[in-house]
C-alpha cells in the first residue's frame, strides 16, 4: 500500500490504437475514500476506469491495488481481486432475469447474500423474476451496483451513475454511495457536481487525457469543480 | 398431386436430415454468439464423428458404440483445436478465426484422406425395423434420429437456463465484457462451449454415417446447408436454430419430391426472404460486436 492508499495509479498512458488519450496519469485512493473524475466528455475518464479494471493494456505506468501490480492482469481476474466496474451503459443481461443477474454475480465471488442488494436497493426483491431487458434505467442501474457489490469488493468504480436517471434516483443513489463508502472505496466518474460535491473526499479533474488539478477537502466545491467540465 | 405416402416419406426425410443439420448448426451457432468466431471446423468433426464411428462399428458391429465414440474423439480435438489454436487468436477479427478455422478443416480433411483414404466407406444401418405412420412405412432409425435431437435441444436448453455456466454463456452472447467484468474467467466459458460443438457435430456425424457414404469431403457438402439454418435461425439462439433446420430439412427433402433442382435452390431463396424481412434471423437477437 503507498501511503495508505488502497489503488495507486502512477504515471499511466494509454492509447487507441495510434491515438494516445491518457498522459501521465496519477492517481490515489484510500480506503473508504470516495474520489471523482469530473471532465468535459471525451477527456478520457471512462478510458481511466477501463484501463484501471483491465480492459485496455496501458502504454506504460503502474496501477497497483494492496500493493499488487494489476498491470498484464486479465480483467476478470482484477474483478476477482476486488476491483469492480460498473461501466455507465447501464447494459444488463436483459435476456436474463434480475434473479440470474445476481446469480452471476454470486457465482463470480462465491457471495450469495442477497441481503446486503436488497437492503440498499428494495425494489429489486419485487423484481426478482423479471427479465432484465424490461426494467427501467434506474432499476438496471440498481441491479449493476447490486450485482457489483456482491463479494464485498474494495473498490468500485463507477462510470457516469446518474446520466439519464430520475432525480429521485439520483437522491437514492447518493444515500446509497454513502453507505457503500464504510466496506468499499469508490472512484466515480461522473458529470452531476452537486451530487459529486456531496460526497466526494477527492476530485480530479481531467482535461484533454491529463490531470490538470486535485481538489480535496474544503476545495471541492461544485463553483471551483465546473470550471473543469 | 404428391402421393401421401411420398409425402410422409418425405416428411420424415426432412425431419431426419433437418435433425443433423440442428447437431452441427447448434456449435456453430453458440461458438458465434459466444466467442464471435464463425468455427468451420465443427464441420472437420462432424466427418470425424462419422469416421469413427465407421471403424468402430466395423470392429464391435455397434454403431451406437461407434457414435459415442466418435462424439468422445470429436469433443477431444476440438478441446485440443481451442486450445492450441483458438485460445491465440479470439482478440483477432473475425475474419482471421473464419481462416484459421478452414486451415484446420482443410488440414484435417487431409489427415482424414491420409488415415481412411479416399474412397466412400459405408456403414450399416443398426435397424432396419419400419413402422407405420398413416400407412406408410417408414425407417424407424431415422426417427429415432429425430427424437435424438430433440433430446439434445431439451438437454442444451436445460444446461443453459438451469446452469449457472450455461446462464454465464447466455450472458456472454449478450456481452462478453460484462461477464468478465463480474469475475468470471470467460475463456473457461468458450472452451466449454467448443467442446460441446466439437461433440454434438461428431454426434451428427455419426447419426448421419449410416444414411450416407461417408467420405473426407462430407462436412464441405453440408456447409451450405448448416450456414442457412444457423442464418436462418438467427445467430446465438438455439430455438432459432432448431425450427431453422427443420425447416431448411423440410425444403430439401420436400423440394427434391416437387422437383429436384428445388432441393438445392428453394433454400438459399428462403434464407434470402427471411433476411430481407429479417437481416437477424427469426430468433436472432442484437449481437454487439466483441
Amino acid at each position: 500500500m503507498n501511503n495508505g492508499e488502497i489503488l495507486t495509479v502512477r504515471n499511466l498512458n494509454v492509447s487507441y490504437g495510434e491515438a494516445k488519450v491518457l498522459f501521465d496519469i496519477d492517481l490515489g485512493v484510500k480506503p473508504g475514500q470516495v474520489v471523482a473524475c469530473v471532465g468535459r466528455n471525451g477527456a478520457g475518464k471512462s478510458t481511466l476506469l477501463k484501463s484501471i479494471a483491465g480492459f485496455l493494456k496501458p502504454l506504460s505506468g503502474s496501477v497497483t491495488c494492496d500493493g499488487i501490480g494489476l498491470i498484464g492482469l486479465m480483467s476478470y481476474d482484477i474483478a476477482k481481486m476486488g476491483i469492480k466496474y460498473i461501466p455507465q451503459d447501464k447494459k444488463v443481461f436483459s435476456d436474463l432475469t434480475v434473479r440470474e443477474n445476481l446469480e452471476l454475480g454470486s457465482y463470480a465471488t462465491k457471495d450469495y447474500n442477497w441481503d446486503q442488494v436488497t437492503d440498499y436497493f428494495p425494489k429489486l426483491k419485487q423484481l426478482m423474476d423479471r427479465k432484465a431487458g424490461h426494467l427501467s434505467g434506474g432499476e438496471r442501474q440498481m441491479l449493476m451496483i447490486g450485482r457489483a457489490i456482491l463479494g464485498s469488493p474494495k473498490v468500485l468504480l463507477i462510470d457516469e451513475p446518474t446520466e439519464g436517471l430520475a432525480p429521485s434516483i439520483v437522491s437514492h443513489l447518493r444515500v446509497v454511495f454513502g453507505e457503500l463508502r464504510k466496506k468499499s472505496s469508490l472512484v466515480i466518474v461522473e458529470q452531476n457536481l452537486p451530487l459529486i460535491c456531496a460526497i466526494s473526499d477527492k476530485v480530479y479533474a481531467i482535461k484533454e487525457g491529463r490531470i490538470i488539478k486535485e481538489l480535496a477537502g474544503e476545495s471541492v466545491k461544485a463553483n471551483i469543480c465546473e470550471q473543469y467540465l | 398431386m404428391m402421393d401421401t405416402q411420398l409425402l410422409i416419406s418425405g416428411v420424415i426425410f426432412g425431419l431426419s436430415i433437418g435433425s443433423i443439420f440442428f447437431l452441427m448448426a447448434i456449435g456453430l451457432s453458440l461458438c458465434f454468439g459466444l466467442m464471435r468466431i464463425i468455427s468451420l471446423d465443427q464441420l472437420l468433426y462432424y466427418s470425424i464423428g462419422a469416421y469413427i464411428t465407421y471403424s468402430i462399428s466395423l470392429v464391435t458391429g455397434s454403431l451406437w458404440l461407434g457414435a459415442l465414440a466418435g462424439m468422445v474423439v470429436a469433443g477431444v480435438i476440438s478441446f485440443g483445436v481451442e486450445r492450441f489454436i483458438f485460445l491465440r487468436i479470439y482478440e483477432r477479427d473475425i475474419a482471421f478465426t473464419m481462416i484459421a478455422s478452414f486451415g484446420v478443416l482443410i488440414g484435417g480433411v487431409g489427415v482424414i484422406k491420409s488415415i481412411w483414404g479416399v474412397i466412400p466407406r459405408p456403414v450399416p444401418i443398426p435397424m432396419v425395423t419400419q413402422i407405420s405412420i398413416l400407412g406408410t412405412e417408414v425407417p424407424f432409425y431415422r426417427l429415432l434420429v429425430v427424437v435424438i435431437s430433440l433430446l439434445v435441444y431439451v438437454a442444451i436448453w436445460l444446461f443453459l437456463n438451469r446452469t449457472i455456466i450455461g446462464k454465464a454463456i447466455r450472458a456472454g452472447i449478450e456481452d462478453v465484457e460484462h461477464v468478465e467484468g463480474l469475475g468470471i474467467n470467460v475463456y473457461r466459458l468458450f472452451t466449454t462451449t467448443f467442446i460441446i460443438a466439437g461433440t454434438l457435430s461428431g454426434l451428427a456425424g455419426g447419426l448421419h454415417a449410416p444414411l450416407i457414404m461417408v467420405d473426407p469431403q462430407m462436412g464441405l457438402e453440408v456447409m451450405p446447408f448448416v450456414f442457412m439454418v444457423v442464418i436462418i435461425g438467427g445467430l446465438g439462439s438455439i430455438k432459432g436454430t432448431l425450427i431453422s433446420a427443420f425447416l431448411v430439412g423440410q425444403v430439401v427433402s420436400l423440394g427434391s419430391l416437387i422437383y429436384a433442382p428445388l432441393a438445392q435452390m428453394a433454400p438459399f431463396a428462403i434464407m434470402l426472404l427471411i433476411l430481407l424481412i429479417k437481416p437477424t434471423g427469426l430468433y436472432g437477437s442484437k449481437l454487439l460486436k466483441r
